[in-house]
């Protein structure tokens, strides 16, 4: 029996396993972003208009800064903030109020995105310690709605006197501000995510709980850190959401949870973790604002883009579980 | 792996057929045949003399043969009598508390639990109290061949003798019992005749009242260890790690190590004889009572693997897919994972210093640097284990704990694995290699501990052992009480 004890030094090649799913998340979105744009503007009137190509990079923006912030979440394998919409008007709120009560739009700016964090790091404590992400950020997300409808009443929040609107119409070559703001925060993060001791072990993570902490990952911090990515993200967005309405309410951006978690999926990011970029999920947000865009332009009233959402992410769910199955075999 | 050739395998009915060999060897692939998870390449089976499909489980189950999993099927919050009656095909629908409870009192006491309330939640039941529900789960469907997969790895010798006696009444019933183990005692105490599994061919079945344990073990040994290890060491270093007075739950008594540098310790025991867990104590991952580990004479922080990794200390688990490898992520990122914080300044990780050491430690396991960027999922068994090895050379190791080190790695790649561990040892690392496979214990070691059911049996030098000493001594203690 000894005499098969030969010493092999080579790597047997990697099997074609993967390849079909690494295919299709690598090319396959932005070929879509590309076709969709190209038959929209064959089809619908007013589409490729620099107007309305600008309203789809302004909304995208807010979205895809989110968007971009909650993919450390996902690829740490802590799935979804649930508490968007809700976490993202009280970072509009504070962002109003505070530029009210000191005149200063950049003071407002700073609050929202320290309270932002600061929930952040709240979420990320306790989700490190081993509870449910789902859970506890839909729960934190209920207790920040109640109390914002509680503190405001119901009333509609204002800077008053004080100019916030800069923040959202300043432009450069007709592009406003937040666009700007939104390709350097995809940026940053595609750098933090590659570069960063911190970025590789969010990665780490999420592909693999028990060989992280076996590395000397420490999965608590790493979610920490994770969730305060995602907090400056909701508090730069609520911001900027604020500062082009004017105005903000505990009732506002009620579909925004959900865009922002199919442009995350639309990206390609694994819902277990380990897999996915935040670019992506920004071209996943484009798309999603986009097809809402188009929507808006055939007449369909916002029932039917809510629609539309929540039937991508069925259909991407399902399709992506099945290509991993097939590709895995 | 190509996991059996050529298998002859009989049973008659109301024997009970123990099945022996080392792991890999091809005992656990048979099961799968009989239960109907795996369908052979070739050849045939035949019940009673007919020719029989059982290529799919529900065939396997309708032809009478039943297995008992290692791993409980069994729902904690349900009650014993609940538990009985789930997923038995041609039991009504409801049957009222009283009916439940009567069905279950008949059987339970078949398996020897007369005296269990059926109405005890699952959860609230013993280890072996579980085993043995499993078993009567088995037993209300009635079947004619029963499988047991090492019923008892995990259970203490008082709760031992409750299984072996279920079993023994199945097989006074008439029913036919196929029982896999890794102890040499149960099969001379229930087994009408043994089929040993070596390289995953079988011998032809023997009758166990004809043999002694020599001959057994000589059967599952049965081949040289030629040149797949690679030499001993003649001379070691100073102590680089010692344990005193460690105490771990899973062991009875205190363990008191030391290794020194260019020594390979082996610790060796069946699964459930506590090695495992002394590994992972001394990892930083697994539970201690008392007492210290000194790693080159400073006590070691044993909570949490980051302070067992700055003082050098690696580990690779018995498990690489669970704990040891990122199956989704490129060979280079695995390889860094634990010493990142080293190639990091300020936060920012140093793209070409990790370009430059990964391919310095994929040279020294030789991985090919071609592949440096493909996922480690898509590797073989044995360049995967390359890879939870090699992860560990960034971080500078004084110690190296590496639990199974050729688990699902096919024989070419084991030698190369043990000549790494050689030569590591010979650069100044301390290694602990723990294996259940006495051969590769023997073959690598310098020194040898054995354990025996929660207890440190011997540390010798590995010269002083032969392998059938050594089987022995792991397998069948003179001193273990039912035998």
């Amino acid at each position: 029996m000894s005499s098969t004890a030969s010493i092999a030094t080579n790597f047997i090649a990697p099997s074609q396993r993967g390849s079909v799913i690494r295919f299709v998340t690598s090319y396959t979105l932005p070929l879509l972003v590309a076709a969709v744009f190209a038959v929209a503007a064959i089809s619908t009137p007013d589409f490729a208009t620099f107007a309305n190509l600008r309203a789809i990079l302004i909304n995208t923006s807010i979205v895809g800064i989110i968007a971009v912030a909650m993919t450390a979440i996902t690829i740490s394998g802590n799935f979804f903030s649930l508490g968007i919409a809700s976490s993202t008007v009280l970072a509009g709120i504070v962002f109003l109020a505070v530029s009210g009560l000191t005149g200063s739009a950049l003071a407002g700016l700073g609050a929202a995105v320290m309270l932002s964090v600061a929930l952040g790091i709240l979420q990320g404590l306790i989700v490190g310690a081993g509870l449910n992400p789902v859970i506890t950020t839909l729960a934190v997300g209920s207790v920040i709605y109640g109390l914002v409808a509680i503190t405001t009443k119901g009333a509609v929040v204002t800077a008053g006197s004080v100019d916030v609107a800069w923040l959202a119409t300043w432009n450069f070559l007709e592009i406003p501000l937040p666009v700007y703001i939104f390709v350097l925060f995809i940026a940053v993060a595609w750098f933090l995510t590659e570069h960063t001791l911190i970025g590789r072990n969010i990665h780490l993570l999420g592909a693999n709980r028990a060989t992280a902490r076996n590395s000397g990952i420490s999965p608590r911090a790493t979610t920490i850190w994770a969730f305060i990515a995602f907090g400056v993200g909701l508090g730069v967005a609520g911001a900027l959401n604020a500062s082009q309405l004017h105005q903000m309410q505990a009732n506002d951006l009620a579909g925004l949870t959900m865009d922002v978690i199919a442009a995350v999926l639309v990206g390609g990011t694994a819902v277990s973790g380990g897999e996915g970029s935040p670019t992506r999920s920004a071209l996943g947000a484009l798309l999603i604002v986009a097809l809402g865009n188009i929507m808006l332009l055939h007449g369909l009233d916002n029932g039917w883009r809510v629609f539309l959402v929540g039937g991508i992410v069925v259909v991407l769910v399902v399709a992506l579980h099945v290509l991993r199955k097939v590709s895995t075999r | 792996m190509n996991a059996l050739s050529d298998v002859h395998f009989e049973l008659r009915a109301g024997e009970v057929m123990a099945l022996l060999g080392e792991n890999g060897a091809g005992k656990s692939t048979i099961v799968k045949v009989i239960s109907g998870l795996v369908s052979p390449d070739k050849g045939s089976i035949e019940i009673d003399g007919t020719p029989a499909n059982i290529s799919t489980v529900s065939l396997s189950q309708a032809a009478g043969i039943a297995v008992v999993q290692q791993e409980f099927s069994t729902v904690g919050t349900m009650t014993v009598a609940q538990n009985l009656v789930l997923g038995q095909q041609g039991a009504p629908w409801w049957w009222s508390p009283r009916k439940l409870n009567d069905n279950a009192v008949a059987i339970l006491e078949r398996v020897g639990l007369a005296g269990l309330n059926p109405s005890t939640p699952v959860e609230e039941l013993s280890v072996a109290e579980m085993q043995l529900l499993e078993i009567a789960r088995v037993l209300a469907r009635d079947a004619k061949v029963i499988i047991f997969d090492e019923p008892t790895a995990a259970l203490s010798d008082a709760e031992i003798v409750r299984v072996l006696d279920a079993v023994k009444r199945l097989a006074s019933e008439g029913r036919s019992v196929v029982y896999v183990t890794h102890r040499l005692g149960e099969v001379f105490e229930i087994a009408d005749r043994v089929t040993v599994f070596r390289n995953g061919k079988s011998e032809a079945p023997l009758e166990v009242r004809e043999l002694d344990v020599e001959t057994i073990v000589a059967k599952m040994i049965g081949r040289e260890l030629g040149h797949l290890y690679p030499g001993k060491s003649a001379t070691f270093g100073e102590v680089v790690l010692e344990t005193r007075g460690l105490r771990i739950p899973e062991l009875r008594s205190e363990i008191n190590l030391t290794l020194r540098r260019g020594e390979i310790l082996g610790l060796t025991g069946q699964l459930g004889s506590g090695t495992a867990e002394l590994m992972e104590a001394l990892a930083g991952v697994g539970e201690i009572v008392s007492g210290e580990v000194l790693v080159d004479g400073q006590t070691l922080n044993t909570r949490g693997r980051q302070n067992g990794i700055s003082a050098g200390v690696a580990y690779c688990s018995a498990d690489r897919k669970k704990d040891g490898i990122f199956a989704k992520v490129p060979i280079r990122r695995n390889l860094s994972s634990p010493w990142l914080h080293r190639l990091s300044a300020a936060g920012f990780v140093s793209a070409r210093q990790e370009v430059d050491e990964t391919n310095r430690f994929a040279a020294h396991f030789a991985i090919d640097a071609k592949r440096m960027n493909s996922n480690v999922g898509t590797l073989s068994g044995g360049n995967q284990q390359k890879v939870a090895l090699g992860k560990w050379l960034g971080i500078n190791p004084r110690v190296l704990l590496v639990e199974e080190p050729t688990r699902g790695v096919d024989i070419g790649a084991r030698a190369d694995i043990y000549a790494q561990l050689r030569r590591l040892s010979d650069s100044g690392v301390g290694v602990i290699v723990s294996s259940s496979d006495t051969n590769e214990i023997l073959g690598l070691s310098d020194t040898i501990a054995t354990y025996f059911r929660g207890e440190q049996t011997s540390i010798r030098p590995a010269d002083e052992w032969t392998e059938s000493a050594l089987v022995r001594e792991v397998m069948h203690r003179e001193d273990a009480n039912h035998v």
